[in-house]
């Protein structure tokens, strides 16, 4: 089930923000902790919202957050 | 992974779901046949205990579960994504089963055996989806 064709760099942007925890962002996002867990593991895609809204609470680039493996796709 | 450790609702109560439905499924079905041919009486009576059985312990957890998740979000998109492909897959096996029941069973069978039959199918694409669930949970939800 689970492939890792969309890298992310979720728990980097948390350690950035002052170690945010997976609680704090999923409360902001409106997910469940274990969500934010499940998508920085790669055992869960985002929608696309849910990508833009973590690139307005990072105030990053999408591309910067998360990264499409074309080798494995 | 500092915060790993706890499930999310939905992946409690998809594990209550599939515990409480293997095991009272498999109590009604093992009844059944040891039962044999026996009165109308009883074959309602035993679907119905497993009923109320599957009612009492579903709601009860359920309600604890609810509880200790107050105040946090209790479904989010993954959960939503997770259900809505669990319930695809076992709704493909429900009308499978119910194609056998309602379309092919009454040419050569009767009564009960049609009843439990349509039980079964029910109960197993039941315990498919809570089970395709909790594995999505555990494994990913993705691709």
């Amino acid at each position: 089930m689970a492939n890792l064709r969309l890298r992310n760099n979720l728990r980097l942007m948390r350690f950035l923000s002052n170690e945010m925890t997976q609680a704090e962002l999923g409360e902001r996002l409106g997910v469940t902790r274990q969500t934010i867990a499940a998508i920085e593991a790669g055992k869960y895609s985002p929608t696309l919202e849910t990508a833009f809204r973590l690139a307005d609470i990072f105030q990053k680039p999408l591309e910067e957050i998360f990264q499409w493996d074309k080798e494995s796709a | 992974m500092e915060e790993n450790l706890s499930m999310p609702a939905k992946e409690q109560f998809a594990w209550v779901w599939l515990s409480t439905m293997l095991v009272t499924y498999a109590a009604y079905f093992t009844s059944v046949f040891t039962i044999g041919e026996t009165t109308a009486l009883t074959q309602i009576g035993l679907f119905a205990a497993t009923t109320v059985v599957q009612v009492l312990v579903i709601g009860t957890v359920s309600a604890v579960i609810a509880v200790r998740h107050k105040g946090g979000p209790q479904s989010d998109e993954r959960d939503q994504l997770i259900d809505q492909r669990a319930t695809r897959a076992a709704y493909q096996l429900l009308i499978c089963g119910m194609i056998v029941v309602g379309c092919l069973m009454p040419f050569n069978n009767s009564g009960w055996r049609i009843f439990h039959a349509a039980v079964f199918s029910i109960a197993v694409s039941e315990i498919v989806r809570h089970g395709l669930m909790v594995s999505m949970y555990r494994r990913g939800a993705n691709g």
